[in-house]
């Protein structure tokens, strides 16, 4: 008796002091400031004064009646989120699906598009800057092509195409890897049947390779849509939000309601408004993908 | 069969010119870093004339290279050591615990994956002042703890339960128990995702920017590579030379570091995606 209840207060301890670091730690990182947020969006505050004032959902209401820099920052992260993602993956599954051909370059080509993704985004937004500022101006006159004149970065609709371009051309070797590894996993029978069956490579493509892909699509739909609703890194380095404040995403537009404008509680208003977006875009993409994956 | 073989070849050519115009970027970068102002500005396509690498002494001794490697490491190292240590430890108790209350604390451990930093990034700085972790490259290490540890565990939990609880019973029975059997008998056998967290963690956290712009920016002493370029290209508008430099040397690491343990770099990033 006393021995089952002994070894159950140190079964429980050991309980405890297994899993207590990990959830202290993630605590920290994530529920008390999660907390915090939400008692800041209901307050008007520049993080300096003593005595914030409580507003209830006053800056809540801001944003959804009057807040043009809101709206057309969630247009932008919208549209970009929309363009990145499909151009992206489809991109992505031709490079695959030529590297899969076993070229003899294979692994070189491999190297090649996956090097951006080992990079930081901030630097990688640099490299592009100049690349857009100096480096076309030095094509253009070499090679008098008109897309080098372009004012790449100067001009709303080109800097948001310049925005798309870059994050595609950082992070494709990712989406790329995923669906090789994604290919590799189709049983070579299944397309050898095909084959003798007279199928067309082109068809063989659509009936077998892309059904039996859905997994990996799933993932990296999954990816680009949690990483593209957050765009912020790329941005800050390549336009700075410019030209006239037009390639605002939502995640840069929160960074500066508080970091540099001082508004705190306006801001995290707008940080509470995101959480909600993205959970409801998680949820709703998680449980269509499951019933797809139950069909098949 | 003839038609084929031609046009597998070329394939491979446009596929590999393809790639040389893909990294072409990379090269105008490092080709510019070590060119003089002057040879910047009349071209940048041209290769340089004579290789000024008296830009990379500048800008070394500028942003104290030396100091921001070392802060890299000590954040990445710092970080990704606690992430293992805690992430396994309790995804390993987590998954081997059969009850209500172990299920929910699972829960809890991985749901932070839903909440996007920008979320929560003005908290996490007011947090991190009370509990003195700012502006101080330890401290920063020790938040990525946190920040990390739901998608370990995660990973962590889904393995732990392939192990069969044999193991730790006949462990048991030759007298290893609690912090033992775990790190002398478990731990080894994770080894496969270890490493496969070791890769995604320390690409991220080597490569992070917004967390170190808020937390370790205020001095020189503490700043991160990624930093350091972002403030140095603020400073040097328009002398792309010196800019150009300071993103080749920040890049470099990673790219040696790729160049060597590339296989592993992209199984791991395959397996944490797949997994995550």
């Amino acid at each position: 008796m006393f021995k089952s209840l002994g070894r159950k207060w140190s079964e429980k301890l050991e309980f405890g002091l297994f899993t207590l670091p990990v959830l202290i730690c993630i605590a920290v990182a994530f529920y008390i400031p999660f907390a915090m947020t939400i008692r800041y969006s209901l307050l008007k505050w520049n993080g300096i004064s003593k005595n914030p004032k409580f507003i209830g959902l006053d800056n809540f209401k801001q944003i959804f009646m009057g807040d043009a820099n809101f709206t057309n920052s969630a247009w932008f992260t919208v549209k970009y989120a929309i363009l990145y993602i499909v151009l992206v993956n489809v991109l992505a599954i031709l490079l695959a699906v030529i590297l899969d051909m076993k070229l003899k370059s294979s692994t070189w080509l491999r190297t090649a598009f996956f090097i951006p993704y080992i990079l930081s985004l901030v630097i990688v937004g640099f490299i592009w800057k100049f690349i857009f500022m100096q480096g076309f101006e030095s094509l253009g006159a070499s090679t008098g092509w008109g897309i080098f004149k372009l004012s790449w970065l100067g001009e709303p609709g080109l800097a948001f195409i310049s925005i798309v371009l870059v994050s595609i051309w950082q992070s494709i070797g990712f989406y790329m890897v995923i669906y090789i590894a994604g290919l590799q996993s189709i049983p070579e029978d299944l397309k050898e049947a095909a084959t003798v069956d007279g199928a067309s490579p082109f068809r063989r493509f659509i009936s077998i390779t892309l059904p039996l892909l859905a997994p990996s699509i799933t993932i990296s739909v999954f990816m680009a849509l949690t990483n593209s609703i957050k765009v912020f890194d790329v941005i800050l380095s390549l336009t700075g939000g410019g030209p006239g404040g037009t390639t605002y995403s939502i995640a840069f537009d929160i960074y500066r309601d508080t970091f540099q404008n001082n508004m705190f509680g306006y801001g995290t208003a707008k940080a509470l408004i995101l959480f909600v977006a993205v959970l409801i875009v998680t949820l709703i993409q998680l449980t269509l993908f499951k019933r797809r994956e139950v069909e098949a | 069969m003839k038609t084929n073989k031609a046009g597998r070849i070329a394939l491979e050519i446009v596929m590999v010119l393809l790639s040389l115009v893909f990294l072409y970027p990379l090269f105008l970068a490092i080709n510019n870093s070590l060119k003089s102002f002057g040879e910047v500005m009349s071209d940048v396509v041209a290769l340089p004339k004579q290789l000024a690498f008296d830009n990379y002494s500048y800008v070394w001794s500028f942003i104290n290279y030396p100091r921001l490697f070392l802060n890299n490491t000590i954040i990445t190292v710092v970080g990704l050591v606690g992430i293992i240590l805690v992430s396994s430890i309790a995804a390993y108790k987590l998954s081997r615990t059969k009850s209500r209350f172990s299920a929910i604390l699972y829960v809890i451990c991985i749901m932070p994956m839903l909440i996007p930093f920008q979320s929560i990034m003005l908290t996490v700085l007011r947090l991190s002042q009370d509990l003195h972790l700012n502006n101080s490259t330890w401290g920063l290490g020790v938040l990525y703890w946190g920040f990390g540890a739901p998608l370990a565990v995660f990973i962590y939990h889904g393995f732990v339960k392939g192990i069969p609880k044999e193991i730790d019973e006949s462990a048991t029975i030759d007298g290893a128990s609690g912090f033992r059997l775990f790190f002398s008998v478990i731990f080894p056998l994770l080894k496969s995702v270890t490493t496969t967290i070791i890769i995604i963690d320390v690409m991220w956290i080597w490569n992070d920017f917004l967390l170190p712009l808020l937390m370790v920016n205020g001095s020189p002493s503490t700043k991160t590579l990624t930093l350091a370029a972002y403030t140095f290209v603020g400073q040097y508008t328009s002398d792309w030379q010196y800019a150009m430099t300071a993103m080749v040397m920040a890049v470099l690491p990673s790219i040696i570091v790729f160049i060597f343990l590339q296989k592993f770099i992209v199984k791991g990033v395959v397996a944490g995606a797949v997994k995550g």
